[in-house]
């Protein structure tokens, strides 16, 4: 009977230039030194049943990263999270660890994501002008960039896909916070709503730091964390 | 100075891992608080350096001195070395971010040729001057070793000192030497004097060498009353007792050689006559089975790799292999954990071995026959038959292998068409095999590669003398073999080396001091990456020749009179002149030399007293 985990982790600076398949390696190679006893799957090729929430941009720090592992028997989620975070890089660290029961892939659960993105105006702007310039792009009807697909460049319209989004200047720079959707289908990277706002207003802006806050799964209608019980298939006692 | 790079910079180069560090097992210390500053330097990408096994020796070993911090530099891609002269930031060390110029020691490893303008390069970027005679009292010393530094003088006018040998053994010499060096407070030469004592060490400014009309060396002798006039190779006696890194970092970006390597020996008891690494690693030295398992159990456990690859020159050689591989596959099954095994030898090649092996993992199988005639392979020392090769692949298919890589070289002395001609027989007898022995499907499915690569005489080996075909030869060779596998089968993929890279590496192979202005204008010329096609240079190579009255082919396909001072000689690496040169007479009439585990040859290396050497009777 194997026994699944979801667990949260954060990355920070020192790590984020990690691109999506050295981070499945990276996990691989840290579950193999822990010595958690790992579900594999059958074949020639055993691979650790492990799934990632959403994968990371290059460049990108997160507060909030979710994935699921199956293990070969039952350890007490809080084992699990001090054994992974002895086991772990420097810059990485598992903030919770929980059951979950189900057999739903967790990329299909995440809905949404929240960023924040600090920023350079390469004009002077005011915080008046600033706000302005946000207020159009929440206002327009669509708002189209060119997004790299497996098919090459192809128009998408961005603004069904923003939430909400707001805008201050902290220490000279402006912080960009969105709530944006995310997950398997109408995913939105913080760098390509960046790229669409700065299309929309003909402003020049230089991204300096890119930060995924927390990531959001849809549960009845509900934004939740993907770490609550009801989206990990546990009864709620 | 610590460096900071920017995120805009770094997301607008290829792979910015390469140049973030932080990985897992990466060595921290207080810089502050250690005598040494010791930057290991590999002129070459971060994947290619981070998969070569002597740097990681070497960082472990300096490491676990408490005085010293070892630190890594690798060249950065063009993408980004770029950025970095365009902004003016100083090549940087992974570990602290700490330009090249604030070490105490900077130590660069010579693995192949081509990469010496990459040291220029990396010297330059990280503010140190690239000629030795222009460093002073604020600069670091600047080292090298490995394979290339037994023949060191093309590269002498920019290193201030080579270590001859295994760097283990000598490093922690140089270390201490530096700690009471500083210490004492005296001049820059002060302590180049005072390592040139050291066994193995030379310090190339202390010998002058002296040309006749014709080009050719008069001699190399030592300038000054410290420097000794023969500088002799340094071992490990005993590989068990010597540290050995399991806690080795672990890439986050993929890199060549992305796993745990398990070096069983050093040397080969093989004497094949091309290879200088059957010469220059002299003698044959195992690890225990015991200690190898260890160490593989815990690199295992402290780094969480999927694979553990056996490294040595001949891995069915190791006189415990059956044991060790018993041993290792208890351990990489229970972990899930794949076992490689490379250069298996084609002709005492396991089936049971491989059957067990194969239980984990099935990659492609590699067969060096070398040469296509018997005749060649007889001149070269490679002790191989066809039937051999048709055996060994009849074994693999068999066994389920699905892809067969035959390696060959092309130009070897006393080569003619028909030994060309004789590999296009012999592969042609593998495709044959393979469709007799697989299934239709199977066969069909089935990918049968040839390479063909250039001989290069390097020295220290036998055929240090003899001279490289043309590149108009070669090509003609090339040519040749390429359509007799057309007429033959149209089933086998064959690729050769780059011509003109080939007829470079010679050139360096074997070249002398006057090289180092040539390889100082090609740098100047832009040229670095040498060894990727896309960044080889050339034309500008052979203008930086032309332009300091150098003549390629007086290096490259010229015969040596076996009298001719050679720009080595005062290398003593073990292995005596006079074996290399009965080695060279018995090449030419196709007349073998038994391995060392079959009895003594007498090549010189037993000098050393270790290894194999002191068990073999002559």
């Amino acid at each position: 009977m194997s026994f699944g985990i979801r667990f949260r982790f954060s990355r920070d600076a020192t790590l984020k230039y990690i691109a999506h398949l050295d981070m499945l390696r990276l996990f691989e190679r840290t579950l193999r030194r822990s010595g958690l006893p790992v579900a594999h799957s059958q074949g020639f090729n055993p691979r650790m049943k492990l799934v990632f929430g959403l994968p990371m941009a290059m460049g990108l720090t997160s507060g909030s990263e979710y994935a699921d592992v199956e293990l070969e028997r039952e350890v007490a989620p809080d084992l699990f999270l001090q054994t992974m975070n002895r086991s772990l890089p420097q810059g990485m660290k598992i903030l919770a660890a929980v059951p979950v029961a189900t057999n739903e892939n967790i990329m299909l659960r995440i809905g949404a994501a929240r960023y924040w993105v600090l920023f350079r105006s390469e004009r002077q702007i005011s915080a008046d002008e600033m706000q302005d310039l946000l207020q159009r792009l929440i206002d327009a009807e669509s708002v189209p960039v060119m997004k790299k697909g497996k098919k090459g460049l192809h128009e998408v319209n961005v603004r069904p896909l923003v939430f909400s989004a707001a805008v201050a200047k902290v220490d000279g720079e402006w912080l960009l916070e969105a709530f944006l959707s995310a997950g398997a289908n109408d995913n939105l990277r913080p760098d390509l709503f960046m790229e669409a706002w700065q299309h929309l207003v003909s402003r020049t802006f230089q991204i300096r730091a890119m930060h995924r806050e927390e990531l959001y799964a849809s549960m009845d209608n509900e934004w939740v964390e993907p770490t609550d019980p009801r989206a990990c298939g546990v009864p709620v006692s | 100075m610590k460096i900071e790079l920017d995120d805009a910079m770094l997301l607008s180069v290829e792979k910015p891992a390469r140049y973030t560090g932080n990985e897992l097992n990466m060595v921290r210390k207080d810089p502050e608080a250690v005598q040494v500053r010791y930057a290991f330097c590999f002129p070459d990408t971060y994947e290619v350096g981070m998969s070569h096994l002597g740097m990681k020796i070497l960082y472990h070993v300096l490491n676990l001195r408490e005085d010293t911090y070892c630190e890594r530099v690798f060249a950065p891609w063009t993408d980004m070395a770029e950025k970095m002269r365009a902004e003016n930031i100083p090549l940087f060390s992974l570990e602290t971010c700490t330009p090249l110029r604030e070490f105490d020691l900077v130590g660069f490893t010579l693995q192949y040729e081509m990469s010496y303008t990459n040291i220029l390069d990396m010297l330059d970027m990280g503010g140190i001057p690239v000629l030795s005679s222009e460093r002073g009292d604020s600069d670091p010393f600047v080292m090298a070793g490995g394979p290339c530094a037994v023949n060191p003088e093309p590269l002498a006018d920019f290193i201030d000192l080579f270590v001859i040998g295994e760097g283990e053994e000598v490093i922690g010499e140089l270390v201490d030497a530096h700690v009471a060096w500083k210490k004492s407070g005296a001049s820059r030469e002060a302590y180049l004097e005072s390592v040139c004592a050291i066994e193995g060490v030379y310090v190339p400014s202390f010998y002058a060498p002296s040309h006749q009309e014709d080009g050719t060396l008069l001699s190399i002798v030592p300038n000054r009353a410290c420097a000794p006039a023969s500088i002799r190779r340094r071992i490990v006696k005993d590989l068990d007792a010597v540290p050995f890194p399991e806690n080795i970092i672990v890439p986050f970006t993929q890199t060549v050689h992305d796993r745990i390597m398990l070096e069983l020996f050093r040397g080969c008891i093989r004497g094949c006559r091309f290879c200088q690494a059957g010469i220059i690693y002299r003698p044959v030295r195992e690890r225990s089975v015991k200690n190898l398992t260890g160490i593989a159990t815990r690199s295992i456990c402290q780094t969480g790799y999927e694979e553990v690859s056996l490294m040595s020159l001949s891995t069915s050689d190791y006189s415990g292999l059956s044991e060790l591989t018993d041993a290792l596959l208890k351990v990489t099954d229970d972990q899930k954990v794949s076992l490689a095994l490379p250069s298996l030898r084609v002709d005492n090649f396991s089936l049971n071995l491989m059957e067990r092996v194969s239980k984990v993992r099935k990659s492609g199988l590699t067969f060096a026959p070398e040469a296509g005639s018997q005749r060649l392979r007889d001149v070269i020392n490679k002790g191989v038959t066809d039937e051999d090769l048709i055996q060994s692949v009849c074994l693999a298919v068999a066994g389920g292998w699905s892809s067969v890589k035959l390696y060959f070289m092309l130009g070897l002395p006393t080569e003619t068409m028909e030994d060309v001609e004789a590999i296009a027989n012999l592969a042609f007898r593998v495709v044959d095999t393979c469709r007799g022995m697989a299934d239709g499907s199977v066969f069909r499915g089935m990918k049968i590669s040839l390479s063909a690569a250039t001989f290069v005489p390097k020295p220290f080996t036998p055929f240090q003398w003899e001279p490289q075909d043309t590149m108009a030869q070669m090509q003609q060779k090339q040519q040749f073999l390429r359509e007799k596998l057309r007429q033959i089968s149209r089933r086998v993929e064959l690729s050769w080396h780059d011509n003109e890279t080939s007829f470079l590496e010679a050139v360096l192979a074997r070249g002398d001091r006057r090289l180092g202005k040539v390889i100082l204008d090609a740098w100047r010329g832009g040229c670095r990456f040498d060894s990727w096609r896309e960044h080889f240079r050339y034309s500008v190579w052979m203008k930086a020749m032309a332009d300091n009255g150098l003549d390629p082919a007086f290096y490259a396909n010229r015969r040596r009179p076996v009298e001719e001072v050679l720009p080595w000689d005062h290398i003593d690496m073990g292995v005596t002149r006079a074996f290399l040169t009965s080695e060279l007479e018995k090449a030419t009439q196709a007349e073998l030399t038994r391995n060392c585990a079959n009895g003594c040859m007498g090549c010189g290396a037993a000098s050393y007293g270790a290894g194999i050497c002191p068990k073999t009777p002559r």
